[in-house]
């Protein structure tokens, strides 16, 4: 059995686990906790196609998030239907990221990351400043997407929301894209050298994640109803996301969903452990993770059982499969 | 004429402000240079060189003005540590590796500042706060701000000196061109990187206790001035610690004007459009002669 | 990779059993009482004068014996500064810890943000320290709020100008957070209203040392007022650079805060004589002639170690009026009896004045505007509560 296989065989296993879920837990704070494991696993798996399959580090895309709890939000406030207000929201976040992905990709390694922070504070700080338009940080009531079974039907779309992102990257490990993807992460001169159009490829790579993120934000926003630029396009949520995928292993299909089930549950076993220490607490994870688990979770195990050629420049680790 | 005034105030504000930014940006670009690491945690050293002097005063009544040495040493030991420590056995030193683990690193260390400190705010206020220097009936200059804004000069210009002119300046820009053959000339690369690191940890500590004077200590401050630094960074140019000052002081003046005509909540926007502006079309910085 | 795969499913599931609490029922022994505030974040200062505002309540709620004979226990939930930390707080302590009654949060914007789940989930919530209006304003029935909202600021204020020098022009200096950006909408609106003419409208980002290009726009508006809306360091900023400036204004006027902070009128930890002659609008002082105030502060002051802002008091206030409302309600009351005890609670006279809530759920808390004369906050306004006359129109600084 190949890595690859048993990646999708234990995301699905997740999945199905998560379909279950609903019999047993029945309190709505539980059931937020795992409506937050399965959208950061879909958010952090569509991180995943920028910054793992293709090594841009993205450290904006609480940008893609923001616009698509701010899209829903404003485009229902001036008469639109709910439910293209989130087509609008959507259609917004890939404007958006063709504008940053058309910038930034001309950068390399540190300069892109930076550039795409730049990109997300300049919405977050546009929104906190024209409060006539996005409310500010008074900030501005978001529709309720599911007006029955409210907790169920999101926690469901945050299941379906990891399922496309599972069925994407499945698709994209095995298929001319994501080689494409993976060659510019390992190489990018090399790879403009033997003719792949390597600006375009990145592009497309960005608008595919801006627009599963921007779909991940609209439900955000509309489970709490109420939103202000500090909740939905600060830098944490950008650092969560790229964490996630990287604690549990970028470039894998399994890493992000465990990295989101790790880091979720974490997060508030902290907040109640540690209370004031747990931020203190979670720094140390974050560098014990970079430390000593370089691949993730996932990249690690994968070293362990099969065979793996050790690259000695970068300390980055190939797997044949 | 009023109006000339008026933008003479503003500006030489401005360069005041910039001279403090200058120096938390010369010691990124030192860092950035010599290490190519991106140190998220470049606010977090401010903050401690804030509190070290905060404490300082408190307790012993030490003047900031002599308690930043204080502080610029603390964090040169802490920075040299902390490179040793944290940064140097990161495999390769990926650039998202080091990114995450200095992110960590605030993490833990405005945390730590909240538990030990409390979550309060805390200022100093000592008697210069009240002495204005007016350069005629219409321009009026803080003297604290004048003092920060002299010892920032100063130190800012020792720095440079160092890098320029000593063997570890050498040394250490021969690490920042070529990181692979510098061991080959006979230089401890490891040695060197540490110390730039503690001297990027100390200018930043140091502008920390100037600031104190001007603004006031607490967890978070330092996270506003760490976005801030990479800026400075980019617009002086890859590693370049004259360019990072010259941009340093560009920011305070492009800050304050900005405040002046389209209002104070557009002064952080504006730090990054000129960012992102400059990545797009001089992505080599405008004050540095380096390549990208 | 079979085994790493059962590991990593063995994991999963772990992480999410060890998350569930399985913390029984609270025993009949305590009655418990949900709270949400900031221990931590960019708020956490706040957050820990609620909390010694709430124990200092429970202290005293359980020194007279408790409610029906139980004593009190806070089941305090932090939400980091964060409003979607709040709401899932509010699903902690309903869902898990069952309780029937939440007061908080700290923050306008957490505040709002719970207002929907505490509506959803039928249980009543006292809101002590939100200042924005748009909390009371979404027709929720379970939301009650003790302290006085920016609104009320800013009508007081203007009240207190019209009968006190009637100045034509106004400018609002606002940092650009909730706290301010509602006080400003408010500010702007009541000013209108009253046909007052709104040169400028200023928001500046806090935590800068350097408002000085700000002041001097403001100052070539030549307002007659100024109407501030400011955290207590700001505010010492502001000022400070104001006399740099030489901004003189009629009047400084502000929502409070930074502003009414027991230590803004201090040489060491505030702005010293630069606050002198700045009029407030104040929520409480320790010197107020509620009774119980003095009391409270002297409480507040031996356990923190500072005097307490009107924040602790209102955290105090709330807990008070929640245990008043418990014990009208009855033991074994549900959340809807409970919410209707607080609506029709009417206390007389607490520490914080009288207690009673409209229709919306807002307390008519009254605003009262100070001015800080020799150091001291001094009540000027409304009459029937000035303790001195106001000293305007204020001197300019070089003739101080």
């Amino acid at each position: 059995m190949s890595g690859r296989k048993a990646q999708l065989i234990f995301s699905l296993a997740v999945v199905g686990l998560g379909l279950l879920v609903p019999i047993v837990i029945r309190t709505d704070y539980m059931l937020n906790i795992v409506f937050r494991v399965f959208l950061f696993a879909g958010l952090g798996l569509a991180w995943n196609w920028v910054g793992g399959y293709s090594g841009q580090l993205s450290l904006g895309h609480a940008a893609y998030f923001g616009l698509g709890a701010y899209g829903l939000a404003m485009f229902t406030n001036r008469g639109v239907p709910m439910w293209i207000s989130v087509l609008l929201a959507v259609l917004a976040a890939l404007l958006f990221a063709g504008i940053i992905g058309k910038v930034s990709f001309r950068l390399r390694g540190p300069y892109f990351a930076l550039c795409t922070i730049a990109f997300a504070e300049v919405l977050r700080l546009t929104a906190k400043n024209l409060p006539n338009v996005t409310g500010g940080d008074v900030g501005i009531q978001v529709p309720l997407l599911f007006p029955h079974a409210t907790q169920l039907s999101f926690y469901y779309s945050a299941v379906l929301l990891t399922v496309l992102g599972i069925g994407i990257t499945y698709w994209l490990e095995k298929s001319k894209f994501g080689y494409y993807l993976m060659a510019i992460r390992e190489d990018e001169d090399t790879a403009l050298s033997v003719g792949v159009n390597t600006a375009n490829q990145k592009l497309y790579a960005l608008l595919l994640s801006a627009a599963i993120t921007a779909l991940g934000g609209a439900l955000y926003g509309s489970l709490f109803l109420y939103i202000v630029p500090d909740q939905v396009l600060p830098l944490e949520i950008s650092t969560e996301l790229a964490i996630v995928a990287m604690l549990g292993g970028a470039g894998t299909l399994a890493g992000p969903i465990v990295g989101a089930l790790i880091l979720e549950t974490a997060s508030e076993v902290f907040k109640n452990f540690f209370k004031e220490a747990n931020m203190l607490i979670y720094g140390v994870l974050i560098i014990v993770v970079v430390l000593f688990l370089p691949g993730g979770i996932v990249g690690t195990l994968k070293l362990k059982e099969t065979p793996q050629k050790l690259d000695s420049e970068s300390g980055r680790v190939t797997v044949d499969e | 004429m009023e109006w000339v005034y008026g933008n003479l105030q503003v500006i030489l504000d401005g360069l005041m402000t910039g001279a403090l930014y200058a120096l938390i940006g010369m010691g990124m670009a030192l860092i950035f240079g010599v290490m190519r690491i991106v140190n998220f945690a470049h606010g977090a050293f401010l903050m401690m060189g804030m509190y070290v002097t905060f404490v300082l005063y408190d307790r012993l009544h030490l003047s900031p003005y002599i308690g930043f040495l204080v502080a610029g040493g603390l964090l040169f030991v802490f920075g040299f540590l902390t490179y040793l420590l944290v940064l140097r056995p990161l495999p390769g030193q990926e650039s998202f590796m080091v990114i995450l683990v200095t992110m960590g690193l605030s993490l833990i260390l405005v945390d730590a500042s909240q538990l030990i400190f409390g979550a309060d705010y805390h200022q100093i206020n000592i008697p210069l706060q009240s002495t204005n220097i007016h350069l005629g009936p219409h321009i009026a200059m803080n003297a604290p701000w004048l003092v920060s804004f002299g010892i920032a000069i100063a130190m800012g210009s020792a720095m440079y000196w160092f890098v320029m002119h000593t063997m570890f300046g050498r040394a250490a820009r021969a690490v920042a061109q070529n990181r692979y053959s510098a061991p080959l000339m006979g230089i401890n690369v490891n040695r060197v990187q540490a110390m730039a690191f503690g001297m990027g940890a100390a200018a930043a500590g140091i502008a920390g206790a100037l600031l104190l004077p001007l603004l006031y200590v607490f967890p978070e401050v330092g996270n506003q001035y760490r976005l801030k630094s990479f800026v400075m960074v980019v617009l002086g140019g890859m590693g370049s610690i004259q360019g990072a000052a010259m941009a340093g002081l560009v920011l305070g003046v492009v800050e304050s004007l900005t405040s002046y005509y389209w209002g104070n909540e557009w002064a952080p926007v504006v730090d990054f459009v000129i960012f992102i502006l400059v990545l797009s079309f001089r992505p080599s910085g405008i004050f540095g002669s380096q390549r990208a | 990779m079979r085994r790493s795969l059962s590991l990593l499913v063995v994991l999963g599931v772990a992480c999410i059993l060890v998350t569930t609490d399985c913390r029984k029922e609270a025993s009949g022994n305590t009655i418990k009482i949900g709270v949400i505030t900031s221990l931590t974040g960019n708020q956490a200062a706040f957050g820990q004068a609620h909390k010694a505002g709430y124990q200092i309540a429970m202290e005293e709620i359980n020194a007279k014996g408790g409610i029906d004979g139980k004593p009190v226990e806070l089941d305090i939930y932090d939400d980091q500064s964060k409003p979607d930390q709040a709401v899932q707080g509010v699903s902690k302590l309903v869902d898990q810890d069952h309780v029937k009654l939440i007061l908080g949060a700290y923050s306008s914007e957490s505040t709002r943000a719970i207002v929907p789940v505490v509506t959803q989930k039928q249980i009543p919530l006292i809101m002590p320290t939100a200042v924005a209006d748009n909390v009371v304003e979404t027709g929720s029935q379970w939301v009650f709020r003790i302290c006085a909202g920016s609104g009320s600021f800013a009508t007081a204020t203007l009240d207190f100008l019209k009968n006190n020098g009637d100045p034509k022009t106004l400018a609002i200096i606002y940092e650009n957070t909730n706290f301010g950006q509602a006080n400003n909408k408010s500010m702007a609106a009541a000013a209108q209203a009253a046909g007052l003419n709104l040169v400028d409208s200023e928001a500046y980002q806090a935590t800068s040392p350097d408002y000085k290009a700000l002041l001097q726009r403001v100052k070539s508006k030549n307002p007659d007022a100024i109407y501030f809306a400011s955290y207590l360091l700001d505010a010492g900023t502001l000022m400070r650079q104001s006399e740099q400036l030489n901004l003189n204004p009629k009047y400084y006027t502000s929502a409070g805060t930074g502003f009414a902070a027991a230590e803004f009128p201090s040489p060491e930890k505030g702005a010293g004589k630069f606050a002198e002659y700045t009029f407030s609008v104040s929520q409480w002082l320790p010197s107020a002639k509620w009774k119980g105030s003095q009391e409270f502060d002297e409480k507040y002051t031996k356990l923190v170690g500072t005097h307490p802002a009107y924040h602790g008091m209102e955290a105090y206030a709330v807990l008070q009026a929640g245990a008043e409302a418990l014990k009208n309600a009855g033991a074994g009351a549900t959340p809807t009896a409970i919410r209707d005890a607080i609506r029709n609670l009417n206390i007389a006279e607490t520490p914080f004045g009288p207690v009673k809530f409209d229709a919306r759920g807002q307390n008519a808390h009254p605003v009262l505007v100070t001015q800080i004369q020799g150091g001291k906050y001094k009540v000027v306004w409304p009459l029937d509560a000035a303790e001195s006359k106001p000293i305007i129109p204020t001197p300019e600084w070089s003739k101080r």
